[in-house]
């Protein structure tokens, strides 16, 4: 398919593995993080870190919607799920996020009505289609979806469907990203770029990290010749001396992103003073709630929540995964008592969390050789 | 779970390319074909796209549009792969 079939391309991938090792500078030890969990999913599918010269290493970012969930969100949806009536919505991953007191599959098993959507429109469906019954949504995801739930609200405030409303858990990339920079636990030397939030918020919001940080970003796009070249361009500025937000992507991302997403995204949130993130903690104005307008169909309004905070499992070390402190087969339950089929943290539940990654493309090797 | 070996319908950064294949004005949805020959319902509130163009696709809403020439403009330029 165009715009895929070009970018997977084995030969150029040689041909830029080449180029990259030729940037590197011997004895210098390169570490760059790859924002976001696509990327994540797509390195180990494809390998990419394979065909890195050795001293040139990654480290997965926070940018997996479903494994920055803290469990007491979970919890609250649990509980909505449970009230008389409600037909509780969401997409199939989040089914598997353990709570503290077990995950919405369980929740469904045991009689909830959950029901897994592709997207919040079928959540509004399903509304449409039962008007004698509460339909909530659980949104999830960073600036990729969150325009998907906001033309979601719109159409349901617009047509008047009064039985629909959301549990709103966006989350924005920017403050994280500042939050791991001030982090004396982790020196990194450059950012891949989260493609598909760019496609929405452009590159502007990026030039921080260059600016304040002194680090640059390159936004790439998800096949392997993508995060290849993009890693070919960090390194690139590192060895000019240059530093700079580059954008890989441009087939897909404008610089200025997607204004009409932003538009609507203004119009149905709001930025939540603080929220708390798996691992991470607390951090300011990093997520967003649904703006006065639309308090209507605000889910944690509508229902009693027990909006209680619960603290990670002591075995869990997802927090030192999403910071990049740790690589997911340095955490102690990795592949024993946390895998795909069990997860104990929520890197283990998405494809996109480094540790599923990790587990199902059984790259266990730690030693690599010079490529 | 509920996700296909390319893409997750969770993550925020995951997205997919998409045809589309036909456009109803009137509600601002449209029939798009995926990679895999599936088709599925689009919002394209947030595009100026019209029938045959590429868009991405994320969660049932189209974010952006490749670009025509995009497909190969991303691996030219100084930075570019040499075969």
């Amino acid at each position: 398919m165009r715009f895929v079939d070009e970018f997977r391309d084995a030969e150029l991938g040689r041909a830029l593995a080449g180029e990259i090792l030729a940037a590197v500078e011997p004895g210098r030890h390169y570490k760059l993080m790859e924002v976001c969990g696509g990327h994540t999913h797509s390195i180990y599918k494809y390998g990419v870190d394979d065909l890195l010269p050795a001293n040139v290493e990654l480290v997965h970012g926070p940018g997996c919607p479903v494994c920055v969930i803290p469990m007491g969100r979970v919890d609250d949806g649990i509980a909505i799920a449970h009230e008389p009536g409600v037909i509780f919505t969401c997409f199939g991953d989040m089914l598997r996020v353990p709570g503290s007191a077990g995950t919405l599959l369980e929740a469904k098993a045991a009689g909830a009505d959950i029901r897994m959507v592709y997207s919040p429109l079928d959540a509004l469906r399903i509304a449409r289609a039962n008007p004698d019954r509460e339909v909530v949504f659980f949104a999830i995801g960073f600036e990729t979806t969150a325009p998907s739930t906001a033309l979601t609200l719109k159409r349901a405030k617009a047509e008047g469907v009064r039985n629909f409303s959301c549990v709103c858990n966006h989350v924005t990339i920017v403050p994280p990203l500042r939050a791991l920079l001030e982090s004396p636990d982790l020196r990194l030397d450059g950012f891949i770029g989260p493609g598909h939030v760019c496609t929405v918020v452009g590159g502007r919001p990026f030039g921080f990290i260059p600016a304040d940080y002194g680090r640059p970003l390159v936004i790439a796009g998800f096949e392997p010749l993508d995060l290849l070249h993009a890693i070919h361009m960090i390194l690139r500025q590192l060895a000019e001396g240059r530093c700079e937000v580059e954008n890989q992507y441009k087939r897909v991302v404008p610089w200025e992103g997607n204004l009409r997403a932003l538009e609507v995204m203004a119009e149905v949130f709001a930025l939540r003073p603080h929220f708390e993130w798996r691992g991470l903690g607390f951090i300011s104005q990093s997520a967003l709630r649904l703006s006065d307008a639309y308090a209507d169909f605000d889910a944690e309004q509508r229902f009693a929540v027990p909006g209680v905070r619960v603290a990670d499992p002591k075995a869990c070390q997802c927090g030192e995964v999403l910071k990049g402190v740790i690589k997911p087969w340095e955490c102690k339950v990795f592949g024993t008592a946390c895998t795909p089929e069990h997860a104990i943290g929520t890197c283990m539940v998405s494809p996109e969390g480094a540790c599923a990654a990790y587990y199902n493309y059984g790259r266990f090797a730690r030693e690599r050789v010079l490529t | 779970m509920g996700c296909s070996e390319d893409h997750c319908i969770t993550c925020s950064d995951a997205a997919v390319p998409m045809r589309v294949r036909r456009l109803d004005a009137a509600s601002g949805l449209a029939q798009c074909v995926g990679d895999d020959g599936e088709a599925s319902e689009v919002d394209l509130a947030l595009v100026s796209a019209g029938e045959g163009d590429t868009v991405l696709v994320h969660a049932g809403v189209a974010l952006a549009i490749g670009r025509p020439d995009g497909a190969v403009s991303d691996l030219a330029g100084p930075d570019a792969p040499r075969r």
